[in-house]
Order: C-alpha cells, then sequence, then structure tokens
C-alpha cells in the first residue's frame, strides 16, 4: 500500500513539475471557460433556423386557450404539440427532450372573460438555448390578452361614464382609456409565469452554470488520458520495465498511476468549480454529496476510459489524436459545449454512449435544475458502471511486458 | 562459489502458441528466425562465481539483453533453469528481485525530476529504509561525482552524466549481484573511465556484476571471464587471456581465388600454421607465429603462381577472436 502511495505522489511530482500541465490544468481551461462563457452568453436567442417543439397541456379548454393555441400555431419558429399529459410534457423538459412546455390553466378564458387575472406557465431549462424564444413568444400572447382585456374594461367603464353626458369629452375619454390601460398595465391581468423544471427562479441562471462543469469535464478528461499516456511514455523510456524488476507488486505499479490520474481528475474539476465560484458566480446548486459523488464517479470512468485506451492503443503517438478526438468528439455530442437538448434526437441517443453526456446531465441536473442527489443516482450510477466496464477490459487487455 | 548458474536457457518470441513451438532439443543449427518465431536465446549455459566480473560480448542481437531479461525476472524463459543466489527466477522472482540491481541498457530515469528525486523515488521502490535513503543517496552521488548537480533536472545532464545516476539507481538496494546492460553507449570518455573505475571498485568491495558490451576493450579491461555470444548461441567461454591466446601469436586473413583441396592441405601443412579456415574468396590463418607463417604462405603461393588479392593481419585480441569464430566484426555483425 505505502508503495502504492509512492508511485502516486510521483506521478503527481511529474505533473507539477510539468510546466505546460498547469498551462492545461488551469490557465487554459479558466481562459476557454470565459471565451466560451461571454460568446454564448444569449445562447441561440436569436437562432432563426430553429423550429422548437413545445408541447402545450389544455387543461382550459375554453375559447381564449383556443386563441393561444392558435396564435403560437401560426409562428414559424414554434412547432406545437397538444397530445401529451402535463407530466410527460414536465419529464421531457426535465429529460431534456423538449426546451419547454406550456401549461394552460384550468378556467383561464373565464378569468379572461370575467376580467380576472390568470397566468399561462411556461417551464422551461433555465439557461436553454431556446429560452429566450419561449418566453418571448409567450410574454407577447399574454401581453395581447392584457392589452386587449384591460384595453376593453377600462373603455366600457368609460363609455359607461360618459353615457349620461350631454357633451362627452371624447379627447379626454381617449386620455384617459389610453392612461389609465397603460397604467392597469403594469400589473397585467394575464401574465407568463416562467418557472424552471427544478422549481427555481429563471433569472438565477448564469451561462457558466453550463460552461463552467462543461469544460472542468473536458479539461479533466485531457489531463486523465493525458496521464494515462504517460504510462506509454514510461514504458519507452525504459521506467517502466525498471519498476518491474524491482520489487514493486505490479497492483502498486498501476494502481499508483490510476490513482494519480483519478486524483488529477477531481482536482482539476475541483478547480474549475473554484474558480467558476469565485469568478463566475457559479452556482452549485443544493446537494454538495450529489456534486461530490457526480465528480468521481466522472473521474472513476474517465480514468477507467484512460486504462482501457492504454491497453489497447501501443505508442505514444497513436495515443495523443486518438484521445484528442475521443475528448472533443464526446465534449461536442456529449453536452460540454452545448445543452444536449439542442442536438437533433439522433445526436442525444448517440451521445449516450460517452462519459462526457451522463456527467453533463448530472451537472445540469445540481447546478442548474437544483436537483438533489436523488435526482442523479442514475447518472453516478451509469458513470460507475461504466468506469467498472471500461476497467475489467483494460486490466484484461493490458500489457505489462513488451512481448 | 557460483552465484549465478544458467542452464540450458533458451528464449523465443512470437511463435503463436505453444503447440508450435518447436521443442528446444529439436531446434535445427541453422535459421535462428526460421518457422514462425525468433529465438533470440538457443541453448547458453554458463555460470558467475561470486565477486566476479563476467562479461557477455556480442554485437547487437546476439542476445545479452534477452539473457539478462531473463536473470532479473522480467521475461520468462522458454525453456532451461535460471537460479540467482539459489533462486529460480521462474519459481521465486521476488527473492531474486531483493539482491539484484540493474543497470538497463536504456537511460531508465524521470528527466523531469533531479537527482535527489529519482533517487529517492527508486529508493523507496527497492525498500530502502526511509532512516538510511537520505545517506545512501549521498553516498552514491558521491560515488557517481554528481553531488554538485544533485538538484538539476536530469533532462539538463550530460549523456554521461545519466549514464553515471542510471548505475547509481541500480546500486540503491545495495545488491549482491548487479547487471550492467551495455553502460558505457553514447558516452564521453571521462564519463566511461569514471564508470569503469566504479565498477572495479564495486567488484573489489565484492560485488558480483555481469556486464554486457559490443565492445571488446571494454570486456578485455574489466572482466574476468567472457562468454563471446553470436545468434543466441555462447561461441566461446574463458578469460579473455586464454580467449586470445587461441589465435596464437595472429589470425592472417589472405584474398585469393580457386584453391583447391591440394592447396588448402599444403598451407594447413605449414609449420606455424594451426588452422585454416576458407570463407568465399578469403583464406583465415590461425598461426603459431603471424610474421614467419605469413612468408611461408606468400612462399608458397609464388611457387604456384597463385596471385593474392588482399592480405589482412589481426591483432590477436577479443575482436579477432570473435572474426575468428564466426567471420563477422563485432560492431557489424
Amino acid at each position: 500500500m505505502n508503495k502504492l502511495l509512492y508511485v502516486a505522489l510521483n506521478e503527481l511530482l511529474l505533473l507539477f513539475k510539468d510546466r505546460m500541465a498547469a498551462v492545461w490544468m488551469i490557465i487554459l481551461p479558466l481562459a476557454m471557460t470565459t471565451i466560451m462563457g461571454l460568446a454564448f452568453g444569449d445562447l441561440g436567442g436569436g437562432n432563426d433556423a430553429t423550429v422548437v417543439d413545445l408541447p402545450v397541456v389544455d387543461h382550459d379548454r375554453g375559447e381564449m386557450a383556443a386563441m393561444v393555441l392558435d396564435v403560437l400555431s401560426q409562428t414559424e419558429k414554434l412547432h406545437v404539440e397538444t397530445a401529451y399529459e402535463e407530466q410527460t410534457a414536465r419529464q421531457m423538459v426535465t429529460d431534456g427532450k423538449r426546451p419547454g412546455a406550456l401549461i394552460i390553466p384550468s378556467g383561464f378564458s373565464d378569468a379572461i372573460m370575467s376580467g380576472q387575472p390568470t397566468a399561462l406557465e411556461l417551464i422551461v431549462v433555465p439557461g436553454g438555448g431556446t429560452t429566450p424564444l419561449l418566453e418571448g413568444m409567450v410574454r407577447g400572447v399574454t401581453g395581447g390578452f392584457s392589452n386587449v382585456q384591460t384595453t376593453l374594461e377600462v373603455a366600457i367603464s368609460e363609455v359607461q361614464r360618459a353615457a349620461g353626458s350631454q357633451a362627452p369629452d371624447y379627447e379626454g375619454i381617449a386620455n384617459r382609456v389610453v392612461s389609465t390601460t397603460l397604467q392597469r398595465l403594469e400589473n397585467p391581468p394575464v401574465r407568463a409565469r416562467v418557472t424552471t423544471v427544478g422549481g427555481t427562479e429563471e433569472e438565477d441562471f448564469d451561462i457558466f452554470d453550463q460552461v463552467v462543469p462543461g469544460y472542468a469535464v473536458m479539461f479533466a478528461m485531457f489531463s486523465v488520458l493525458g496521464g494515462a499516456g504517460a504510462i506509454l511514455e514510461e514504458k519507452e523510456r525504459g521506467t517502466f520495465k525498471r519498476l518491474l524488476i524491482v520489487p514493486l507488486p505490479k497492483v502498486a505499479l498501476l494502481g499508483g498511476k490510476l490513482v494519480a490520474q483519478f486524483l488529477v481528475g477531481v482536482l482539476q474539476i475541483g478547480l474549475m468549480f473554484a474558480f467558476g465560484t469565485l469568478l463566475f458566480h457559479v452556482s452549485l446548486g443544493d446537494s454538495i454529496l450529489g456534486l461530490v459523488l457526480l465528480t468521481l464517479a466522472t473521474c472513476w470512468a474517465t480514468t477507467s476510459l484512460g486504462l482501457l485506451l492504454v491497453a489497447i492503443i501501443k505508442s505514444r503517438k497513436q495515443i495523443h489524436p486518438i484521445t484528442t478526438l475521443i475528448i472533443l468528439g464526446s465534449s461536442a455530442i456529449g453536452g460540454s459545449w452545448f445543452p444536449l437538448f439542442m442536438m437533433p434526437q439522433a445526436v442525444q441517443q448517440v451521445a449516450r454512449v460517452t462519459l462526457v453526456a451522463w456527467a453533463m446531465e448530472g451537472y445540469n441536473r445540481l447546478m442548474i435544475l437544483g436537483g438533489s442527489l436523488a435526482d442523479v443516482s442514475v447518472d453516478i450510477g451509469v458513470l460507475i458502471l461504466y468506469g467498472a466496464a471500461c476497467f475489467a477490459i483494460g486490466l484484461k487487455l493490458f500489457r505489462f511486458k513488451e512481448a | 562459489m557460483n552465484l549465478v548458474i544458467v542452464d540450458n536457457l533458451h528464449k523465443h518470441y512470437g511463435y503463436r502458441s505453444a503447440a508450435l513451438r518447436p521443442s528446444p532439443k529439436r531446434f535445427g543449427r541453422s535459421g535462428r528466425g526460421s518457422g514462425h518465431g525468433v529465438r533470440a536465446v538457443d541453448g547458453i549455459s554458463f555460470e558467475i562465481e561470486q565477486g566476479e566480473i563476467f562479461g557477455l560480448l556480442g554485437p547487437n542481437g546476439a542476445g545479452k539483453t534477452t539473457t539478462i531479461n531473463v536473470l532479473c525476472t522480467y521475461t520468462e524463459p522458454t525453456a532451461g533453469e535460471v537460479m540467482v543466489a539459489g533462486n529460480s527466477v521462474t519459481a521465486r522472482p521476488q527473492a531474486v528481485k531483493r539482491v539484484i540491481g540493474v543497470v538497463p541498457q536504456d537511460i531508465a530515469l524521470y528527466p523531469d525530476l533531479s537527482a535527489v528525486e529519482n533517487l529517492r523515488f527508486f529508493g523507496r521502490m527497492v525498500d530502502v529504509p526511509r532512516a538510511r535513503l537520505d545517506h545512501r543517496i549521498n553516498e552514491l552521488l558521491t560515488c557517481m561525482g554528481l553531488t554538485e548537480h544533485a538538484r538539476r533536472r536530469v533532462e539538463h545532464y550530460s549523456g554521461g552524466m545519466k549514464r553515471r545516476l542510471n548505475l547509481a539507481v541500480g546500486l540503491l538496494s545495495e545488491p549482491r549481484f548487479l547487471m550492467l546492460d551495455e553502460p558505457t553507449v553514447g558516452v564521453d570518455p571521462q564519463s566511461r573511465n569514471a564508470i569503469f573505475e566504479n565498477i572495479q571498485a564495486l567488484n573489489r568491495q565484492g560485488l558480483t556484476i555481469l556486464y554486457t558490451t559490443h565492445y571488446m576493450e571494454e570486456a578485455e579491461l574489466l572482466c574476468h571471464r567472457v562468454a563471446i555470444i553470436d545468434e543466441g548461441r555462447i561461441i566461446a567461454l574463458d578469460t579473455p587471456q586464454n580467449l586470445i591466446n587461441t589465435l596464437g601469436t595472429g589470425i592472417i586473413h589472405i584474398g585469393i581465388r580457386d584453391v583447391s583441396q591440394r592447396m588448402l592441405a599444403r598451407l594447413q601443412a605449414l609449420p606455424q600454421v594451426r588452422a585454416v579456415d576458407r570463407r568465399d574468396d578469403t583464406l583465415a590463418f590461425e598461426t603459431a607465429d603471424a610474421q614467419r607463417a605469413l612468408l611461408d604462405v606468400i612462399r608458397l603461393f609464388n611457387e604456384t603462381d597463385k596471385p593474392m588479392t588482399s592480405l589482412e593481419i589481426l591483432e590477436p585480441n577479443l575482436e579477432s577472436v570473435f572474426i575468428q569464430l564466426t567471420g563477422k566484426q563485432l560492431r557489424d555483425a
């Protein structure tokens, strides 16, 4: 056990002696996170090419609800889906299958007709690329209803007041209608209530809540898989062979290196979250335990993937392009750069083979949706199994000695 | 007392399965790489006495490193028995690892670490007690003349300094048996001499050493006994002087065409000629007295009107022993 720790400590010492490692672990991730966070701060809001699938659950079934559906259906950027129950619609948003869902409450039409306040509920994934688009459209609809309802109400009231007058002051009536309407619209009767699937305030979301974990996972993969490549470097240099001919158990030799890679991954993600919290005020969510376990599971899966790659790939020249391809590919489709639900459905399915997708789903649930440990238990479980599978196959294929 | 016993060692690579691998007993004498694999070591036997410097002299690819790999437990032998300090390398590898030190041909060090950091890490790996480790590191740094550079990164060392540190790492555990695999490759003469002095001093303290090289001068200078190895087989084994003495006073190579059997018999019968070996268009004479033999040979060729195309007299040394035995140069064999 002591020797395993010495091997791990030596690996960490080698890492800290490597000046480029500091660039990879701290400077580059922070620079990339800042650039991407600023660049995609209004992510997707103006993406004209996007046609968004929007489930609308109509509990009202009234005339005004039909009007809402009609208005939304005529919008080019929306594809309104009315076939879902509320629970299904909410789950689809939670699962990232839809960017949002609209709930029309029962009594909506009656409230409008009787001048009572009411609200449409828009459920969104906070920070989703199409959230501003959806919010704008729904607020447009509710604003329209409010305008009509308020204007009519004020106008009718003024008309009733003027009905007994010999010489109605039409200019005064018009002015009062406009001013009273505007006054009342400060507190509009028909509102758009925008909530997140986790129930948090939508305004709390910051794009860095997506970008920081995304880049933390990506750069942790670079660090960990880079460390795995160092095993091949040691084999080529001869130090690995030298360690095989001293009284050092193989489990301590390989275990020490893997422990070091695992710790590097945890350190990388930890540093990114620490800097993210300090510099970008990233929200870490409500479950720190969930965050810690998810991070450990992610690093375990990444370390095991590294072992598998080192077992399959025979030289350093080969491993660098292959790991780069794997990391960038899985980051792109797995949700490190963009939320998973922005991808086409087929890509979302393919992304499930990457550990990034499970890690990012977990981080999004915890940090954006305010989920609990239970909410990310599946993600953690899958990552642990993913790691176990890679570890078992990698260990089976790993060759301590060259033929 | 023998510290190391190697008995009929075979190491074969590349056979797809044990079923395809020919039994060592059935190997022919030709085609080391014939069939589906390579016979890196092909039935070698030798013993190394306690306190001896034993040399394995041979060209690149002769099987020297493979032999060391088996002795240090890195490689399992295909057949044969190898014992180090009474322990079988296959049955008790951990016990063997505790008495050996290995200085590999590669500079097996961490270039980003300093000499002290390298020695401290490897010292822990070979179980140097924590209380003694710093003292042992200082001892070795002094011995290798590296004290002034102890805190510098190894990547900034010269080739010779790296070689000396490579040697120091092999000595950390104070082994009973040290294996040095071509330890002077690529070093300057000054560092080479320093390494020689270290090896001789260690041997005077009782350390048993296996030294592989393809430089015959090193084998002659350092080794008490030398095994000449070629194509996985030991072709001669004795003290350097005895091996050289087999050549008499020298070897003569004469280029000549169309030599008949009758002429060969006449050459063989010359009084100063011990043996004649015909290799293509060259005759190799092993002589008791090279100068007198040369005069006799030239006289005979003149009598029979045979023109010589080349003439070479080889100084008696291990290189010429190797050439005499294999017909090849050590460095380009």
